[in-house]
């Protein structure tokens, strides 16, 4: 019975993976499997680029991490979500620009290369945009 | 019936008719129009329910779609290529799709498209356009479609549609069979039969149902529903700057950085 039972729960899990990977496929460019999205990293730092482009929207950064007081700066590429889904909540096209000093929560790359999937920027001004459905809430402040 | 019933009868008929006017008014108040799907199904529609939406009671949200009831000879394969997108997802290295390398999802994907889409009825031709990807289809109104093999395979095939009562009935031949709907296989008789209609003036549904002889062992069913859009002006959207990459060491996605 413990064996059928396991084998039902795997089942139904692997199920429910099937159907997030079509959710995923269904809701975006790419998975977003690459990014981590428990261990979320909040960087303060200066924009140095601003990419609004489909298929997704990027912001060049030189940033650190701001929980870290012993952490360098480096440059980061912080992936958003489209054009099209940013204008949708609220975001403009020349919202952000090279000098602008930012703060930005963003799902790490897995890999470990400085760069990840934003979650919520704060600008200039403390205005605060997050970056659509599909990526996910900040689960940090 | 004497004349006072039938005074009381037309009265109750009378006051049924205003009760119904009444409500379907009501309804339609947001529109002003009376609910002809000839010309309102016009305008832009959203996936319904839109992701984390709570629905409306009054449309309960499509079922699930069931996995395509592939032909035994073909299900390995088909099962091979679901795990290996479980498994990669599982490791954080997403395999590359075609999707990722910008091509546009084709039928009947688009239909249910990462965005928001258009329908435009005019005379002879109904377009309908989804946000994601510039994706455009063309039916045309009691078109004679050719023959399966000769149909040039396209990502949104070729559309016949006709009117039967409300509903908008489009049979669609001719997908390229490079662009997979949920990672299930298709040969040239595929056919991708469609239903649309109203459910209200800001409620559209497409009942789909997909045939192919070659792969499948009988009709793969589904629906999707759509919420209008007030207002709402479609994005462009050219697949201009691709940073996902291919990575031959994983066969999954990497993203390119900038400076």
């Amino acid at each position: 019975m413990k064996t059928k039972h396991a084998r039902a729960v795997a089942g139904a899990l692997i199920a429910g993976l099937a159907g997030l990977a079509f959710a995923a496929a269904a809701f975006a460019h790419h998975s977003f499997a690459m990014f981590d999205h428990d261990h979320q990293v909040k960087l303060n730092g200066t924009v140095k680029g601003f990419q609004w482009t489909n298929p997704h929207v990027y912001i060049e950064m030189e940033g650190r991490n701001a929980k870290d007081e012993k952490s360098e700066a480096q440059h980061y590429t912080i992936e958003c979500a489209s054009p099209g889904i940013l204008n949708r909540v609220g975001w403009k096209f020349n919202m952000i620009k090279p000098g602008d000093v930012i703060t930005v929560i963003i799902a790490p790359l897995r890999s470990g290369e400085p760069g990840g999937l934003l979650k919520q920027v704060t600008l200039a001004d403390g205005r605060k945009f997050g970056n659509g459905g599909p990526a996910g809430q900040p689960n940090i402040d | 019936m004497n004349a006072s019933q039938t005074a009381r009868f037309s009265g109750a008929a009378l006051l049924l008719t205003a009760g119904w006017l009444g409500g379907a008014l009501a309804a339609q108040s947001d529109t002003k129009t009376a609910l002809d799907p000839r010309t309102m199904m016009t305008g832009q529609w959203n996936r319904y329910p839109e992701m984390g939406e709570q629905p409306n009671p009054k449309f309960p949200p499509p079922a699930a779609i069931p996995p395509p009831p592939l032909k035994p000879q073909f299900q390995a394969e088909y099962d091979a290529r679901r795990k290996a997108v479980t498994d990669a997802e599982a490791k954080g290295q997403p395999l590359y799709t075609n999707y990722t390398a910008c091509l546009p999802d084709g039928m009947p994907a688009m239909m249910m498209g990462m965005f928001p889409m258009e329908v435009l009825q005019t005379p002879g031709q109904i377009t309908i356009i989804q946000e994601a990807y510039n994706q455009v289809r063309r039916i045309y109104m009691n078109d004679e479609l050719p023959a399966p093999e000769d149909a040039e395979p396209l990502f949104w095939g070729h559309s016949s549609g006709k009117w039967e009562g409300d509903t908008l009935v489009v049979e669609t031949i001719g997908i390229k069979t490079s662009v997979r709907f949920r990672d299930a296989p298709h040969g040239i008789q595929m056919r991708i039969h469609e239903r649309l209609r109203l459910l209200s003036p800001d409620m559209m549904e497409d009942q789909v149902t997909v045939t192919d002889p070659e792969f499948l062992t009988g009709p793969w069913s589904f629906k999707y529903m759509y919420k209008r859009m007030h207002g709402y002006k479609i994005n462009e959207y050219v697949c201009e700057a691709n940073r996902e990459m291919f990575d031959p060491e994983t066969g999954g996605v990497k993203l390119r950085l900038g400076k």
